[in-house]
């Protein structure tokens, strides 16, 4: 990892968080097939002028006669067109959560959930991007102003998303405010094609109710979604020994605790992970769980590896 | 008040800084921001709890010292009075006589009991005392005793001041001063004094003044403690017929009006009674019986100076002791009538006996339990169950004296006279004129003379070995046993060979025989204890080898003496004996004139602060400062205790 990744004034440092080169032999792969514009590295639902052969299937009239299989027409008297497997780019939607919850960084985490989520997120774009696969980049809250980016491909697309990832904060209320995720989700599900690759970062911790189903839907129609929790190290160990006045985010919760509290609450959190795990993985989504006290290039090999 | 003492004084404002300073630190803490919180469930703010317990007892803490500071600087203010011993520098040999008297159960104006306020007071007056000094201690209930021997240890004494507890005897202050004069009138200790913590209340208000006459100074420490009080007591309740004749005595006609004695089994009452207005009176209260076998008590109404006097148990029969005898009434009276003589004889000796005829030797042992001594006049021999009940009265404690005549000697086969003689016996017409005088008269004095010939018609003749087991108390002018005695368990087995009746002889008739009578009745009495005793006064168990008890006080174990096995009841009640394996009922009774609340008069010698002692003031300036330092000590270790590791940035 290289060093910090929130700057002093609260800026995501993506650039300098991240060693790019190790990035280099990663590739987004996925066995589902993907539905691209472009040719691409990845194997198109469509079949066409390929090379590995991909079956045969009957003759109707139109099609192009040097398919027709004059073997199978000799032999069994049919008339047979021989298919090739083709292959196109498929698209990558990065679901970033930046609403308030995600800024929340412990004494021990090299910057913000949002920051570590921005750095990973980066790399998948990088990662995607260097494969000809077009990237695009979606917020859930954040700054009014910040409107992520639209699924591009090329080195000015992957700009565009870093200088993005780099100007975000942690703003808004997706507990108190459902239209946050709604809205978000809805753009990506109806932006996305089959076969799109979604990869959403939140800590689940401040969703609304039911928001389980709805993300979850992101992965109908083909699409391949892989949902990451990010979660400060705090979070996932709980370190007050004492009595603490904890107030949430996002949503006005206040609790005073102690640390006799750590066992219930580590037992709520794997309640909260096992369902959000349980109701993706029943829809063939992803489900990976990351501390941000992790380097984020093993965060991003986490998710490349998810998502095969 | 200086202006310094009060500037001290005012420090102790300064208690409201810690209080500030808690408030200011019980201000809740900021929240935390944790993305998760709704997860975490709230629990009790235990930590907070704990946090304000650790405050408040640094609070107390520190509250405490500023006080203690305020008072060490205002110490000149701030002394405490102390009973002590004035002293001239020589070294002091003092005896405390502390009254540990029934009175001393009497409240003392400030509402303690005069007892605790003396033990207290010998306390104090022991702490006074330097090394070298020698104590003695000596408890004024009746009979006084030693409670310490005089020592130099001072910490022995302290150990055995702390261990005293009042008792219910009366007061024996003269004996007890004279005791305590004696423990230290002997020791090298030049300064010797009596040191007399009583409310002086001994039933003697007319007796001479406390200390005059005593060879060793008297000072009477506590004289707040002698002041009349009002009490009554139940001195004792007996069951005659449908009534129940309660004695009591008061310490005024004040303290026996408008109260009742009533006759109570558990809560039931049986029946009740105003008590008279005067100072000693009986009262008679018709009352119902009780259930059977429970215990009846005699219980006064309203409420005063002692409560354990104003209860008493009803006993059945606690009147003189009763001698039995087993006579043929005919031979034993008189041709001219009346009663027969040996009736006649204890009349005579104006003892506090009655005599009661029995037809004959009772079967069973309880049916001589009424009796504390028993006589049979020529027996026709006795039954083996005679002979049981015979031996196991003298073994608890009785005495019997057996006349052998014709009847006995020619009883029939199995009807003998053991144990009072195993081996064959003869009745012989013949005897001698009368009894060895010279050889009598150490036990009878001159009324041996009246023996010398008493015109005996015949004698028994017995064999020499059980002659040899007696101790021969008048014997026959050839030698022979007359009279005899020995020792059988806590009893006496009494042999004459001469029988009662007058047509034998006149022995019955003569001084003598009187003499030897109230012999025999001596032995019965020391053996026989009455019911009903005075607190404090011993019970006698002699022949007695093992004797425990449970009283008011719990279970005891008699004392070891030269006469044998004593007990001595300190509180007033119900003792329940167990006498080597035989329950008795005792009930130890409170003295009359400890009633009697009026104090007795001091000597002014007594008195006198220069020669008995002072009042002084102790300065507690050193005690304030200790507690001050160990305060301090206190706060440092709670502060370590609990002291919060650094928070991590």
């Amino acid at each position: 990892m290289a060093g910090r990744i929130t700057a002093e004034d609260g800026r995501v440092r993506v650039r300098e968080a991240l060693d790019w080169g190790s990035l280099g032999p990663l590739r987004l792969r996925s066995r589902a097939a993907a539905e691209g514009t472009y040719a691409g590295a990845h194997r198109s639902a469509r079949k066409g002028a390929g090379i590995e052969f991909g079956g045969h299937r009957e003759y109707v009239p139109g099609d192009d006669l040097r398919w027709l299989d004059r073997h199978s027409l000799l032999r069994h008297d049919r008339l047979l067109v021989r298919q090739f497997e083709t292959e196109t780019d498929r698209a990558v939607r990065l679901v970033v959560d930046a609403t308030k919850s995600m800024g929340y960084r412990g004494k021990r985490a090299p910057g913000s959930k949002l920051a570590w989520s921005a750095v990973v997120a980066a790399a998948l774009a990088r990662v995607a991007i260097s494969s000809g696969d077009p990237v695009g980049l979606t917020f859930i809250g954040g700054r009014h102003d910040a409107r992520g980016a639209p699924v591009a491909g090329g080195r000015e697309s992957l700009e565009r998303i870093l200088d993005e990832l780099e100007g975000q904060r942690a703003e808004g209320d997706a507990f108190a405010d459902a239209r946050l995720l709604e809205q978000s989700l809805a753009h990506v599900a109806r932006t996305s094609r089959r076969g799109s690759m979604i990869v959403l970062f939140s800590d689940l911790l401040d969703l609304p109710d039911r928001s389980v189903d709805a993300v979850a839907a992101l992965g109908a129609r083909g699409r391949v979604l892989c949902v990451v929790q990010v979660l400060d190290r705090d979070e996932v160990e709980f370190p007050f020994d004492e009595s603490v006045r904890l107030k949430s985010l996002e949503g006005d919760v206040v609790v005073e605790t102690d640390a006799e509290a750590r066992v219930h609450y580590l037992a709520r959190l794997a309640e909260l992970e096992h369902a959000w795990r349980s109701a993706l993985v029943a829809r063939g989504a992803r489900f990976v769980s990351l501390d941000t006290s992790s380097d984020p290039g093993r965060g991003v090999r986490r998710v490349v590896e998810a998502m095969r | 008040m200086s202006f310094v003492t009060a500037l001290a004084l005012a420090i102790a404002a300064l208690v409201v800084a810690p209080v500030i300073a808690h408030r200011l630190r019980r201000k809740r803490a900021e929240p935390h921001p944790f993305a998760a919180a709704r997860l975490v469930p709230a629990t009790r703010p235990k930590a907070r709890r704990r946090a304000r317990l650790e405050d408040r007892t640094l609070f107390a803490l520190r509250a405490l010292s500023i006080l203690a500071l305020a008072l060490l600087g205002a110490s000149p203010l701030v002394r405490c009075t102390r009973l002590s011993m004035s002293r001239s520098g020589a070294s002091l040999a003092i005896a405390i006589v502390l009254d540990d008297s029934m009175s001393m159960r009497a409240p003392s104006p400030d509402g303690r009991p005069r007892f605790a306020k003396a033990r207290e007071g010998a306390q104090q007056i022991v702490a006074s005392l330097h090394e070298g000094d020698a104590v003695a201690i000596v408890l004024a209930g009746a009979p006084a005793r030693v409670a310490l021997a005089a020592t130099t240890d001072l910490g022995a004494a302290r150990t055995a001041l702390d261990q005293l507890e009042p008792s219910d005897r009366a007061t024996d202050l003269d004996g007890a001063i004279a005791t305590g004069g004696t423990l230290v009138g002997a020791l090298p200790q030049v300064d010797r004094r009596v040191v007399v913590l009583s409310d002086l209340a001994d039933g003697r208000p007319d007796g001479p003044p406390i200390g005059e006459g005593s060879a060793v100074p008297v000072w009477v420490a506590m004289p707040e403690l002698a002041a009349p009080v009002d009490d009554c007591a139940l001195l004792g309740a007996d069951r005659a017929g449908v009534h129940v004749r309660v004695r009591f005595a008061c310490s005024g006609v004040g303290a026996a009006t408008g109260r009742e004695v009533r006759v109570k089994s558990g809560d039931e009452v049986l029946g009740a009674a105003p008590l008279a207005p005067t100072l000693r009176g009986e009262v008679l209260v018709p009352a119902k019986p009780g259930p059977d076998g429970a215990e009846v008590f005699a219980e006064l109404t309203g409420k005063d100076a002692v409560a354990s006097d104003d209860r008493a148990l009803v006993l059945i029969e606690s009147g003189p002791s009763s001698i039995g005898f087993v006579a043929d009434r005919g031979e034993l009276s008189a041709a001219t009538g009346g009663a027969s003589v040996l009736e006649q004889a204890l009349g005579a000796l104006g003892l506090e006996m009655t005599a009661r005829s029995l037809p004959q030797v009772p079967d069973q042992v309880e049916d001589l339990a009424a009796f504390a001594a028993l006589v049979v006049d020529d027996p026709p021999g006795l039954t083996p169950e005679q002979r049981r009940a015979v031996t196991t009265f003298a073994e608890r404690g009785g005495v019997v004296l057996l006349t052998l005549g014709a009847r006995a000697a020619s009883a029939p086969l199995g009807a003998t006279v053991d144990p009072f003689v195993t081996r064959p016996f003869t009745w012989s017409r013949e005897a001698p004129a009368g009894a060895d005088v010279a050889a009598a008269a150490p036990v009878l004095g001159e009324s041996a003379l009246s023996l010398a010939e008493f015109s005996p018609r015949g004698r028994a003749r017995i064999a020499d070995e059980d002659a040899a087991e007696m101790d021969g108390v008048v014997r026959w002018s050839d030698g022979a046993l007359l009279f005899g005695r020995r020792t059988r368990g806590r009893g006496e087995l009494w042999l004459s060979t001469m029988p009662l009746s007058l047509d034998l002889s006149d022995l019955t008739l003569r001084p003598g025989f009187l003499a030897l009578l109230d012999a025999f009745a001596a032995a019965a009495r020391e053996r026989a204890v009455p019911r009903r005793g005075e607190v404090g006064a011993p019970w006698k168990l002699a022949g007695a080898r093992e004797v425990s008890w449970e009283g008011p006080g719990g279970k005891g174990e008699p004392a070891r003496g030269p006469d044998g096995l004593t007990a001595a009841p300190s509180l007033v009640g119900v003792y329940k004996l167990r006498v080597d394996g035989a329950s008795e009922l005792r009930v130890a009774a409170p003295v009359a004139r400890e009633v009697d609340t009026r104090p007795r008069a001091v000597a002014p010698a007594a008195s006198a602060l220069s020669h008995g002692g002072a009042r002084a003031t102790v300065d507690i300036s050193w005690v304030v400062a200790l507690v001050l330092l160990g305060l301090v000590a206190c706060e440092l270790v709670v502060r370590s205790l609990t002291a919060r590791p650094a928070e991590e940035v």
